[in-house]
């Protein structure tokens, strides 16, 4: 039989090292900024676009979506077409994922710091974002099958595998954390509320860890580190074990994020049983990753891209051990809302993807423009900055989350809170911060390094677009009756497909059904009532303004918890809430029952100038908020899509919202202007402050008739 | 800490044992494959990688 002749198309490959790396460098950019905007409120550059709680969400969809992203489908686009001896399915299909890509990334670049977001993290683009980013992924999807379909390779490599997994469970994760109601272009409301959108959101975005930043780059392990130590895998056996055991237990472990909060409490017990059980299969990929260098560890030495991968399987098991701790409930109550789990998602983060990245881009821009690279120095460089990096980086944080966390749960001997003051143990870590930049910083200047010495490399060699190849096509065989079933699967890849999504979907509906079918899992609470139109419009103000990115809204069930903010939070609070804003970070304090604490004239004072109420605070100023007209004109809408809720809002209610509107804030207006503030009652900042100060009093409120 | 698991369930043991049951039979059945699995397809699999098909490839 005659060898087919195709060419492997190269350049696609290379158009998405160049966006991982441009995108690289502009979201690790960003990232720097917002770590000097901690122990410098200056950096938030006195406007509304680049403040911290805008841009956060910038700096970590750009490197998640855009670097990892793109160096996602760099190694696919590379590995598949090779592993499976075809040219990828269509050229065009390649042209419109890429450009498609790369148009939804700046779209995020332009809306996040407009202020439009959902809320979610790692989800806050909005929902025609959301129909772009499902399109696009579709077409990708459609382009791995196409070729998996016309492939001469009779056998899926276990990365194709992963591959798989990651395109089936990446879209069951966006749709339904994409369950969205609009009420304008660039706005929208979770269809779920308060515990159930909590549920959704972190079984979202633990798995974004999971089938995002772990399996596609577990698949990209599989092939590469083979290749470029020129030897097998270490134990093709555990790789499929470990395969199946990752996609089935990471989907369970979301609950993790919420230990402590209102979540019903069987949903944290599974999150955490399951959290503990992921570290053998995440320790089985580390280990067949580390031993296929068995025998092989002088050409570590020698070779700067084994360096890279050694470090990012080293890192990879450091963070699959920690994150099972972390979901130990004991750990969990000092590091949760601390810096610990900033270092610990860097640590994935830089080493784990960063370097797996670089050490793929190392190898693979030589090969594809069939040169050597520029500068083994530069890159040995690059690799002993970024390690030096990411210690700088980690080593600091680690040390803010102990030191705070600690700090929020010490009492007196007379038993009253130790450090009342929250801004108190903010300043202490202030000096922790500024080497956490230091780290960031060398890290990035690896990262440029890197740029120069591959656009050097570039240039020397000259980019082979069509790469010829010759494989023997594939035969249709007669199917031997007593061929194992495994071996079966491996050859369809539309069964490995529907298998692997079977899989994935166990774990959710378990946890999600109850929760969401089941009225005693939400307990609700007769005196709480939905929003005020105007505490409505302020809730929102607080979204578009990323509050939610610095402050919780979750009081765990503590002593020192309760001391400081008050009564902790039940889960029929959060009824109203489109979407839930607990947070997941407190580098301000939880506000959950900020209602009531401090006069109106404290939050306007506050607002304007964080710094004369509380001094030393790092909270941004939000002088605008004063110079901003209130929009009212979509009062009428929201609470027509809150009525979609079956929100109790009375019939005809939309019509006249802007009445109630008006009545409360001219109330507050008075109020300030007892305490000689002037502000005119349209101005965002009243609607702020109502709902500031409506937070969490309901509770207190007794019912009527009882 | 399992007993803490226990308590907390309010009565809702079926998931903790379905999820229990739902594991165990997962991995039974995948060790079963693997143990099951020729040694030669295995190196077969593992080789798929550094099988070159390219005329082109520098090593």
């Amino acid at each position: 039989m005659q060898p087919d002749k195709f060419y492997y198309d190269n350049k696609i490959v290379r158009d998405f090292a160049i966006a991982t790396i441009v995108w690289g460098i502009i979201g690790m950019t960003v990232g720097l900024l917002i770590a000097t905007q901690l122990f410098s409120p200056s950096m938030n550059m006195g406007n509304q676009y680049t403040t911290f709680g805008r841009i956060r969400p910038l700096h970590t969809n750009a490197v998640i979506f855009a670097f990892v992203g793109n160096a996602i489908f760099m190694g696919v686009y590379y590995s598949l077409q090779r592993l499976l001896k075809a040219r990828m399915f269509s050229d065009l299909l390649g042209k419109i994922h890429f450009w498609g890509w790369q148009l939804i990334i700046v779209a995020a670049v332009i809306t996040l710091p407009l202020g439009f977001t959902t809320s979610h993290e790692y989800a806050e683009l909005e929902w025609p974002i959301d129909i772009a980013i499902t399109i696009i992924w579709v077409v990708f999807g459609i382009n791995m099958f196409g070729t998996i379909i016309k492939r001469r390779e009779k056998h899926l490599y276990v990365a194709i595998w992963f591959y798989i997994a990651t395109f089936v469970t990446v879209a069951v994760l966006h749709i339904v954390n994409s369950f969205e109601l609009p009420v304008s272009l660039f706005k929208s409301y979770y269809i779920f509320a308060g515990v159930q959108d909590a549920l959704v959101q972190w079984w979202y975005g633990h798995n974004a860890v999971a089938f995002f930043l772990t399996t596609p780059y577990l698949g990209m392990m599989y092939y590469f580190l083979p290749k470029m130590a020129n030897r097998p895998v270490y134990s093709y056996r555990l790789s499929i074990l470990h395969f199946w055991a990752l996609i089935f237990i990471y989907i369970w472990a979301g609950p993790h994020h919420l230990l402590y909060t209102s979540l019903p409490g069987w949903a944290q017990s599974l999150g955490v049983a399951f959290s503990i059980m992921l570290i053998a299969p995440s320790w089985g990929g580390m280990i067949n990753g580390l031993l296929t260098l068995r025998g092989a560890w002088d050409k570590v030495r020698d070779d700067v891209t084994l360096k890279f991968m050694v470090v990012a399987l080293t890192a990879y098991g450091m963070a699959t051990f920690e994150g099972p701790m972390l979901a130990l409930k004991g750990v969990n109550a000092i590091a949760h809302y601390t810096d610990w789990i900033v270092a610990h998602v860097h640590v994935g983060a830089l080493g784990w993807n960063g370097f797996l990245t670089f050490g793929v881009l190392y190898w693979l821009i030589p090969r594809i423009y069939k040169t050597t690279l520029y500068s083994k120095k530069l890159a040995s460089f690059h690799f002993w900055i970024g390690t030096l990096g990411i210690l700088f980086y980690a080593i600091p944080l680690y040390w803010a989350g102990f030191t705070q966390g600690l700090m929020w749960k010490e009492f007196t001997p007379e038993g009253l809170l130790k450090y009342p003051n929250f801004l108190e143990t903010v300043l202490r870590i202030l000096p922790m911060y500024v080497m956490r930049s230091i780290g960031g910083g060398m890290y990035l200047l690896g990262v440029i390094v890197m740029a120069f010495n591959l656009v050097k490399t570039m240039k020397a060699g000259k980019l082979i677009s069509n790469e010829a190849a010759e494989a023997l096509p594939l035969v249709k065989e007669q199917s031997t009756s007593k061929e194992f079933w495994h071996r079966k699967i491996e050859r369809k890849p539309m069964l490995l497909l529907v298998l692997s999504l079977i899989v994935i979907l166990i774990g959710g509906i378990v946890e999600m059904l109850p929760t969401f079918f089941v009225s005693s899992n939400i307990p609700t609470i007769a005196s709480v009532k939905p929003y005020s139109p105007l505490e409505l419009q302020g809730r929102d103000i607080y979204i578009r303004e990323g509050c939610v990115n610095c402050h919780s809204q979750s009081i765990r069930p503590f002593r020192s918890e309760t001391e400081r903010y008050g009564d902790y939070s039940k889960a029929g609070e959060f009824v109203y809430d489109h979407p839930f804003l607990w947070g997941s970070k407190r580098t301000g304090p939880d506000l959950q029952r900020e209602g009531g604490k401090y006069s109106n004239a404290w939050h306007y004072n506050h607002l304007l100038d964080p710094r004369t109420m509380s001094p030393g605070s790092i909270m941004p100023a939000y002088d605008w908020l004063i110079d901003q007209k209130l929009d009212i004109t979509t009062t009428a809408t929201k609470i027509r899509a809150m009525q979609t809720f079956a929100v109790p809002y009375a019939d005809g209610y939309a019509n006249i919202a802007n009445q109630d509107l008006d009545k409360q804030a001219k109330g507050i207006a008075a109020n300030l202007a007892i305490d000689k503030i002037k502000v005119s009652s349209d101005r965002e900042i009243i609607a702020i402050i109502a709902y500031l100060q409506r937070m969490g009093t309901d509770i207190k409120n007794k019912p009527l008739n009882k | 800490m399992f007993k803490q698991f226990i308590q907390s369930l309010h009565g809702d043991e079926v998931y903790m044992l379905l999820s229990l049951m739902i594991f165990f039979l997962f991995f039974i059945a995948a060790t079963v494959a693997l143990i099951r699995m020729k040694k030669s397809h295995i190196e077969y699999m593992s080789d798929i990688p550094l099988k070159s098909t390219s005329s082109e490839e520098l090593n």
